[in-house]
This record gives structure tokens, C-alpha cells and sequence, in this order.
């Protein structure tokens, strides 16, 4: 000791901030220990971390990604089936009198195959019937063939001399069902005229349904 | 072990995530270099002012988004495409100035259009005299391809001449055959407006309608000039007929349907493309209700082919729909578009010094999926893909009820 009186406690230098020597550490609070275990586990905390941003991150730009584009629609069932005229047919036997046959051919450029639920000509004077009978379902890879036998039933009801004849078609296939016309060009044209104009001789009209 | 997965999972996502941003990143970057290579000048002829207007300019318009579309997509390699458009005001004389202009341009490499078949015979000698190629996008008048006896002996007298449209050959028939068979409809009477589509049409819709068993009531010419048809509303009243066939346009059609109905005759007015347009109902009111007409092609938004068409006609933000001939006139732009192509990928990748005359030749063998489907050309000039359609004016509006296929 040099006699000089005690020094005047500075901040921080009060005897009661000091431990004393006997007293019992106070207990360290909870985040201590989770600080301890950062400090003895930086490496995989960081590591953890950088997974959790970058799974969120990922995540988000996976959910917000842009869509693929959906699957083109199949196409509309007129705008994929042809339908060609073959030519004439023998109408088939037991056929009545004023009957005719001819035979067209059903095929589809694409898509999904195309079920025909209808077929008919339009006139109020002829009847038609197939073989195959109607519906008929056509693919992408076989064209099918189906002979048509039309059969006068009056004759004051065909037509003369039609110059782009047609058949009606109801078309089905996944996209829509149909109403469409096939016109199938003068050599049909042609060989129906003549059809009728021999269905519709003398001889027949008197008997059209004989 | 499952930690781990995650880790590479999320580093997998999270880089292909970055790999994404990046090539999005540069895609928008690179798209504006068009200014060099060779440009290709397209042009476009067509009604851009007057009564036919909405037609002519939905024409322009798509001739434009083709063009724009084949320069975007590099479509072909070292050349850009510039549409220029001349206005015909449905003239032919107009249409023989612009085809002149056109023939004088070294530039113009093809031209889209006309819009009207009279038009278009006054354009078809001075182009085939140049060897600059034609697409019509709209021009129905058999003749123009098939030479004046088209109904006796097909003769093509205009090798550069082609047209993406059906001809009133199937039209005129076609339209008949549903007046007779569907409407049941009888007794007709046929007016039409002298010029040579008007003309045309309405006489091979009476042929077939005749052929069919109909009886032609009466028949009478219009002048397009005028907009007063009393005098025909009342002979038509007074005929018996229960439906009207009009050969020409909407500009004269739609009053003249008001008129009709409103001298008491209160039966359809049946017409071709000509009338097809939503002006057509403007002009008619209430009275055009009931109306029908036939137009080339399917309706364009029910084919698959013209989704993306529909979408970036909306897109480019024109302001006039592209009406009738829109889809038409995209094909015709693009059929070009396949030519220039065909003849730079034959010559090392650049327009050879006769390209007019080659363009030409190339466009006989043309083949592509466009917008109205497939198109190609037959030996005459005319599209291989011949579809119609019925519409009827329901509700304020056009509506599609029947489509026919040429497959003769």
C-alpha cells in the first residue's frame, strides 16, 4: 500500500462488476449454447443454410417456371378426312329396280381416328345405304372403302343435271362432331347424272319402286 | 446419405434454374440484327381506302405479319422481307398503275393480292410479261386461271398467276346446292352487279340452281354506284321468289337488304365472299338477319393451323381485323416466303440475278402447312385445297353453318 487514498471506482471498475471468487456462474442463457454448437458446427450450419436459400430459390423458380406448352388439340375431323370417288359399282344383288352403286374412299391425313355417323346425299328423291353399314370408324394408317347404292324413289325429285353433287357427312373424332360436305367433283358428278337419267327412263318411272 | 440428395437435387434445380434465366436472357438479346443480308420486297395490292376497305386492309395487315414472322424466325437465311402496299381502290385501273410500279421496283420479288377479280384482270398481263409472280388471296373468278371458256376447255393463259382462294366454280354450285336442298328455297331471284366477280358468281350459282330443279324467278343488274334500290325491291316483291341471290359486294349488298325488308319482301338475301363481312351486317341492321353466304376456305378460328395466326395477328395489334381473306393472304405472303427460299438455298444461300423469273417457276411446286391448311397449287394456278362455308347472319352476327370440301 503507498497511502494514497483509494482510487476513485472508473466506469466498470465498481467492486460489484467483478465476480467474486465464491459466487456460482450464473447460468448462460439458452442462445449460448446454440452459438456454441454454431461454433463446433459452422461448416454444416452454413452448409444447411445454403441448401434451405437455394431450395427455396430452386423451388420458386420450379413453380414459377413456364409451363410446357400443352399438347397440340387433335384436329377437327372435316379438316383431316378425304373422301375420293372411286367410280361406279355394281349395285348388289336383290337391289330394287332404279338402283345404282358406286364406292368411295375414306381416309385421314392425321390425328385421331375419325368416326363417320352419317352419310347422306341430299335430295328428296334418292335413298342411300352402305356397306359397310353406318358408323364407320376410319385411322390414320387404313383408308377404308364403302360401296353407296342410291336408289330412285321419285324422280320428280333428283336432279337433272347437278354440276357439284355432294354427300353430307357427320364427322366425329376426340376434337368435335361435324357436319361437313364432300363435294366429289364432275366425274361423280357425271356418273350420277347418268345414273338417274338411266334409273329415271321410261320404262322406270311408271315403277319407281318396283 | 438423404442430406446429401437434397443438397445435389436443390444444386441440380437451382443451376438448371440459372441455365434457364441465362439463355432467356440472351434470346432477347440477339433479336434485332434484320438490317443486313438482302431485302425482299413483297408487295401487297389491295382496297386499303373506300368501301372495301375492311377487306383490303385485313389483307395488308397479314400480309405484313407474315413477312414479320419469316424475319423474326430467319426463315430464310440472309434476307429480310418488306412489305409495300399499293391502294387499288377496287379499281382496275388503279390496280394496272400499281402492278406497273410494282413491275418497275427490282426489289418486289412477288406481290400478294388483288382483293377483286376485275381488279386483277387488268394486273395479270403486266405482271406475266415481267415474270413477276402473283398470289391472290381472294380472287374467285374461274376465268383468271382457267381461261375466258373455262366451262368447256381449261386453258391457263397467266403462268404467273396463282391464287390461294377456291374459284366460283365450286362457289356459285355450292351455294345453290344449300339454298335448294338445305333452306328449301325455290324460286329465286338473281341480282347482280355487272362486274366481273359479281357477274361470275351469279351465274354459276343460277346454272347449278337451275340444274337442281330451282326456278329463276327474276334477275336484275345493279349499279354499284348508287345505294338506292327501290325500284329492285319492289320487282323482287312482287316476283314470288322466296330468296334473293346477289352477285357482288357488301358495300351494295347490305343496303340492299335493308331495302328489300323494308319494301316488304322479308326473304333471305343470299350472297358469296364479297358479301362475308362484318360490315355487311352493319350496313344491313336487324334486316340482314336470316341472310347467308357462302366464303372461301373454313372459318379460319376452327383450324387448327390458324391458332397461332389468330394469336399474332392479335398480338402485332392492327387495328383492323383480318377479316375474310386473312388467312388467305398470310398464305399467299408465306407461299412467296417458300419460294425466295427454295431458290436462295439452290444458289449457295443468295438471290440469283433471275430470281423474279425463278420465283415463278418455284411457286408451281410449292408445298407447305399454312394457315388455311395445306397449300399448294394444280396446274392452273388454282389451291388444291378447295373448302367452303355456309355462314348465316344470327344475332348480329356471322355464323358458320355448314362447310363443304372439293375433293373432285
Amino acid at each position: 500500500m503507498s497511502g494514497v487514498g483509494p482510487v476513485e471506482p472508473g466506469e466498470g471498475t465498481r467492486a460489484w462488476d467483478a465476480p467474486q471468487a465464491d459466487a456460482v456462474p450464473a447460468p448462460e442463457p439458452s442462445h449460448g449454447r446454440l452459438a456454441l454448437v454454431h461454433a463446433r458446427h459452422r461448416r454444416a450450419v452454413f452448409a444447411a443454410s445454403a441448401a434451405v436459400v437455394a431450395l427455396a430459390g430452386g423451388g420458386y423458380l420450379y413453380a414459377t417456371r413456364p409451363e410446357p406448352p400443352a399438347p397440340p388439340a387433335p384436329p377437327y375431323p372435316s379438316q383431316v378426312l378425304g373422301v375420293h370417288y372411286l367410280g361406279p359399282a355394281t349395285a348388289p344383288a336383290g337391289t330394287p329396280r332404279g338402283s345404282f352403286g358406286f364406292e368411295v374412299e375414306l381416309s385421314v391425313q392425321a390425328g385421331p381416328p375419325v368416326t363417320i355417323t352419317r352419310l347422306t346425299q341430299p335430295y328428296a328423291g334418292l335413298t342411300l345405304r352402305t356397306d359397310p353399314h353406318i358408323p364407320v370408324t376410319v385411322t390414320s394408317d387404313t383408308p377404308r372403302k364403302i360401296a353407296i347404292t342410291m336408289r330412285v324413289t321419285d324422280c320428280e325429285k333428283v336432279p337433272e343435271n347437278a354440276g357439284l353433287p355432294f354427300l353430307d357427312v357427320t364427322l366425329r373424332n376426340t376434337r368435335a362432331i361435324e357436319a361437313h360436305s364432300f363435294i366429289l367433283g364432275e366425274r361423280y358428278a357425271r356418273n350420277l347424272n347418268d345414273a338417274l337419267q338411266v334409273a329415271c327412263s321410261n320404262d322406270f318411272t311408271s315403277s319407281p319402286k318396283a | 446419405m438423404r442430406q446429401r440428395s437434397l443438397i445435389a437435387i436443390t444444386a441440380a434445380l437451382a443451376a438448371g434454374a440459372l441455365t434457364l434465366t441465362a439463355c432467356g436472357s440472351r434470346d432477347e438479346g440477339g433479336s434485332s440484327d434484320t438490317g443486313s443480308g438482302t431485302t425482299v420486297v413483297i408487295g401487297v395490292d389491295a382496297p386499303l381506302t373506300g368501301d372495301l376497305s375492311a377487306m383490303g386492309l385485313g389483307i395488308k395487315n397479314s400480309a405484313d405479319l407474315a413477312a414479320k414472322t419469316a424475319n423474326k424466325d430467319k426463315y430464310v437465311e440472309g434476307i429480310t422481307f418488306k412489305i409495300e402496299a399499293l391502294d387499288d381502290q377496287a379499281q382496275p385501273s388503279s390496280g394496272q398503275q400499281n402492278a406497273t410500279t410494282f413491275v418497275a421496283d427490282k426489289d418486289v420479288l412477288g406481290v400478294v393480292g388483288p382483293l377483286n377479280s376485275s381488279v386483277a384482270e387488268s394486273m395479270q398481263k403486266v405482271f406475266d410479261d415481267a415474270g413477276l409472280v402473283e398470289v391472290s388471296p381472294a380472287n374467285t373468278g374461274p376465268t383468271l386461271t382457267q381461261g375466258a371458256d373455262w366451262q368447256t376447255k381449261k386453258v391457263r393463259t397467266y403462268k404467273s398467276y396463282f391464287r390461294t382462294a377456291t374459284t366460283d366454280a365450286v362457289q356459285g354450285p355450292y351455294a345453290a346446292q344449300y339454298v335448294y336442298n338445305d333452306a328449301k328455297k325455290k324460286k329465286v331471284f338473281v341480282i347482280d352487279d355487272k362486274k366481273t366477280y359479281g357477274a361470275g358468281l351469279a351465274a354459276t350459282f343460277t346454272d347449278e340452281f337451275e340444274k337442281l330443279g330451282g326456278e329463276v324467278v327474276g334477275t336484275e343488274h345493279i349499279d354499284p354506284e348508287t345505294k338506292d334500290f327501290s325500284a329492285v325491291a319492289t320487282k323482287v316483291k312482287n316476283s314470288g321468289a322466296d330468296v334473293v341471290y346477289y352477285g357482288g359486294e357488301y358495300p351494295q349488298s347490305g343496303p340492299l337488304t335493308k331495302q328489300l325488308k323494308a319494301a316488304g319482301a322479308k326473304i333471305p338475301v343470299v350472297g358469296g365472299d364479297g358479301m362475308k363481312d362484318d360490315e355487311y351486317i352493319n350496313l344491313g341492321g336487324s334486316a340482314s338477319t336470316g341472310d347467308l353466304a357462302t366464303s372461301v376456305g373454313a372459318p379460319v378460328e376452327e383450324l387448327t393451323s390458324a391458332k397461332d395466326f389468330v394469336a399474332d395477328y392479335k398480338a402485332e395489334g392492327y387495328k383492323e381485323p383480318y377479316s375474310a381473306y386473312g388467312g388467305y393472304s398470310y398464305d399467299s405472303t408465306w407461299a412467296i416466303i417458300e419460294a425466295v427460299k427454295k431458290i436462295v438455298e439452290d444458289n449457295d444461300g443468295k438471290l440469283p440475278d433471275d430470281a423474279r423469273a425463278q420465283i415463278t417457276a418455284a411457286m408451281q411446286n410449292v408445298s407447305f402447312d399454312g394457315v388455311t391448311g395445306k397449300v399448294s397449287f394444280d396446274e392452273y394456278g388454282d389451291t388444291t385445297n378447295k373448302q367452303l362455308t355456309v355462314y348465316k347472319v344470327e344475332g348480329g352476327e356471322w355464323k358458320a353453318v355448314k362447310s363443304g370440301t372439293y375433293t373432285g
